[in-house]
């Protein structure tokens, strides 16, 4: 598969993206049919931790999936802002998986989940500040030397906002990539939740994030609670957040997209159409001829 | 404070939210009239717990149809209070579980729930244990009987001998069945749990298959597994009747020879 170069992409100083097109997630409901057919998708999203298994089914189809549509692993325990030391462990089960299905990339999330080896399987938000950045940054080396591959970082939704924080979140995540060399994963649906969750501009957010750092684009669904937004995952992608993503489309240029969808799952069927939607939404903001081929 | 400090703090407000405190929450966190910084916080310990319970009603739905929703929540946060989770993969959060429910019985639950979370664990590692191709009875007909008694049977990995206290199958089955469950009944047994493709299958052994079925996964040689039937009336027949199941059942992997 190529590489395609977009923007400044060709300025950056290491990281280079590659158009996977529009994908979604692979997850249990979906095991039969996609043991049974091949779906008309570009490529699927995994979550990392869900194939750790030795065997079973899991396995057998993730391995029949990626004999036909490209992989990418998205993991959500790498606890990357934590304080406790990287979990060797489970780095080696996510290297041992990575040299098993040859994944197009490795992501995880810009936060943190574990404290005293005590593990929440949340995405806490992280203060924004000197401190916590040279942490992130010494441990996404030490993780991207252990798996010997760049990874891609995720921002969050979040509903605490620290006192301490000396920096927005899109500064800390660009710097974060700058310095340690790693790619981004932008949620656009998360920018869209914390936005309205803390009073800051979406736009401004896209505005400053380093567009040569951008490997892929996350779609999602959220509730509304009155208060605040939650990032549930668990509705089809609302139209503001469409909004925002065509936004973020004539930003960055094409990039690999995908529909998260964990809880109340729908018929394959609802996901491909809403990752048809996505695909259809970038071909209205670009020029169709800067989209690239594949073979 | 430093990131460490503030994350300890985060960490035991989310995980202990009797002690959130206006004040306290206030001096980490912004908030705003709408949603004022502890409100904020009890976001993320609501969230704590939910997705914490939600996963093991995920991994033990049997355990948790013998309950109602708020008895299961408030027995499984008794369990995370004391289990926390330590692993970075949340389908492992209830592996503590058959523990937590032997060491703490309760006279107002049933007194084998422990022995059905036991089975529900067995089933789901199982469901996810190292493939191995099995082979069929046609090896050991090609052996002969000399060959036959020195040999020695490789299990599949996706094959489990348990011992239970209480008849833990009926009640499973009357929960898969949606049938009311049976009174518990105090009763040991032996139960072979395993993987066929990709269903996975218990069974109660009979007092005979048990110990020859232990004893092939101690790797004896097939003249000790079959003299497990050596009571039996007819202990050739029923040796071979077994040893034929459990190749049909996709239990042998290889039949190794000296």
């Amino acid at each position: 598969m190529p590489a395609c170069r977009f923007g400044d992409v060709g300025r950056s100083m290491s990281f280079t993206r590659k158009y996977l097109g529009h994908g979604v997630g692979l997850r249990q409901p979906h095991f039969s049919r996609w043991l049974s057919e091949k779906p008309a998708v570009d490529w699927v999203e995994i979550i990392s931790e869900n194939f750790f298994s030795r065997g079973g089914r899991p396995l057998a189809v993730l391995e029949k999936v990626r004999a036909e549509t490209p992989v990418v692993m998205h993991g959500v325990s790498l606890s990357i802002g934590s304080t406790d030391p990287l979990n060797a462990g489970y780095l080696a089960e996510l290297k041992q998986l990575a040299a098993r299905i040859q994944p197009e990339w490795i992501s995880d999330h810009l936060c943190w989940g574990s404290h005293a080896s005590k593990y929440a399987h949340d995405l806490w938000p992280l203060p924004y500040t000197e401190e916590a950045l040279a942490h992130v940054v010494q441990r996404v080396h030490a993780v991207q030397e252990a798996l010997q591959r760049q990874i891609l970082l995720e921002n969050v939704s979040s509903y605490v906002a620290f006192q301490q924080s000396t920096m927005s979140e899109w500064e800390f995540l660009g710097e974060v990539a700058r310095r340690a060399d790693c790619g981004i994963l932008l949620d656009i649906n998360n920018i869209y939740v914390s936005a309205r969750n803390h009073g800051f501009d979406a736009q401004e957010y896209l505005d400053q994030v380093p567009v040569a750092r951008v490997g892929q684009f996350h779609l999602a669904g959220h509730s509304d609670k009155g208060t605040h937004l939650l990032d549930t995952h668990d509705a089809p992608v609302p139209d503001p957040v469409w909004l925002l993503f065509q936004s973020a489309v004539k930003r960055f240029g094409p990039v690999s997209t995908l529909i998260e969808w964990d809880d109340h799952i729908p018929e394959l069927e609802e996901l491909l159409c809403e990752s048809g939607k996505a695909a259809a939404l970038q071909h209205q903001v670009l020029e169709p001829r800067s989209i690239p081929e594949f073979a | 404070m430093s990131l460490a400090d503030t994350q300890a703090a985060f960490f035991a407000l989310v995980t202990q939210p009797e002690t959130i405190r206006q004040g306290r929450a206030l001096e980490l966190f912004s908030g705003t009239p709408e949603l004022p910084a502890d409100e904020r916080v009890r976001i993320y310990a609501n969230m704590y717990l939910w997705r914490l319970v939600d996963a093991l009603r995920n991994d033990f739905p049997k355990l948790a149809g013998v309950f109602e929703d708020d008895e299961f929540f408030a027995l499984m946060e008794k369990y995370l209070r004391r289990h926390p989770s330590g692993h970075p993969d949340v389908g492992q959060v209830g592996r503590h579980l058959v523990r937590f429910l032997r060491e703490h019985p309760d006279p107002s639950r049933r007194p084998d729930l422990a022995d059905l979370a036991e089975l529900e664990q067995v089933r789901s590692e199982i469901f996810l244990e190292t493939d191995a191709d099995p082979i069929d009875a046609s090896a050991i007909a090609a052996l002969g009987a000399e060959k036959f008694a020195r040999a020695r049977l490789r299990l599949v990995p996706a094959l489990q001998l348990r011992h239970f206290e209480y008849q833990v199958a009926p009640l499973w089955r009357s929960l898969d069945e949606e049938h009311p469950t049976p009174p518990p009944q105090r009763s040991a047994n032996d139960l072979a749990i395993w993987r066929k493709g990709f269903s996975v299958f218990h069974a109660v052994l009979a007092m005979e298959e048990a110990e020859a079925l232990r004893r092939a996964m101690r790797a004896a040689p097939l003249e000790q597994v079959c003299a497990a039937y050596s009571q039996h009336d007819s202990p050739a027949q029923a040796a071979f009747s077994a040893l034929s199941s459990w190749f049909a059942e996709g239990w042998v992997a290889a039949l190794e020879t000296d």
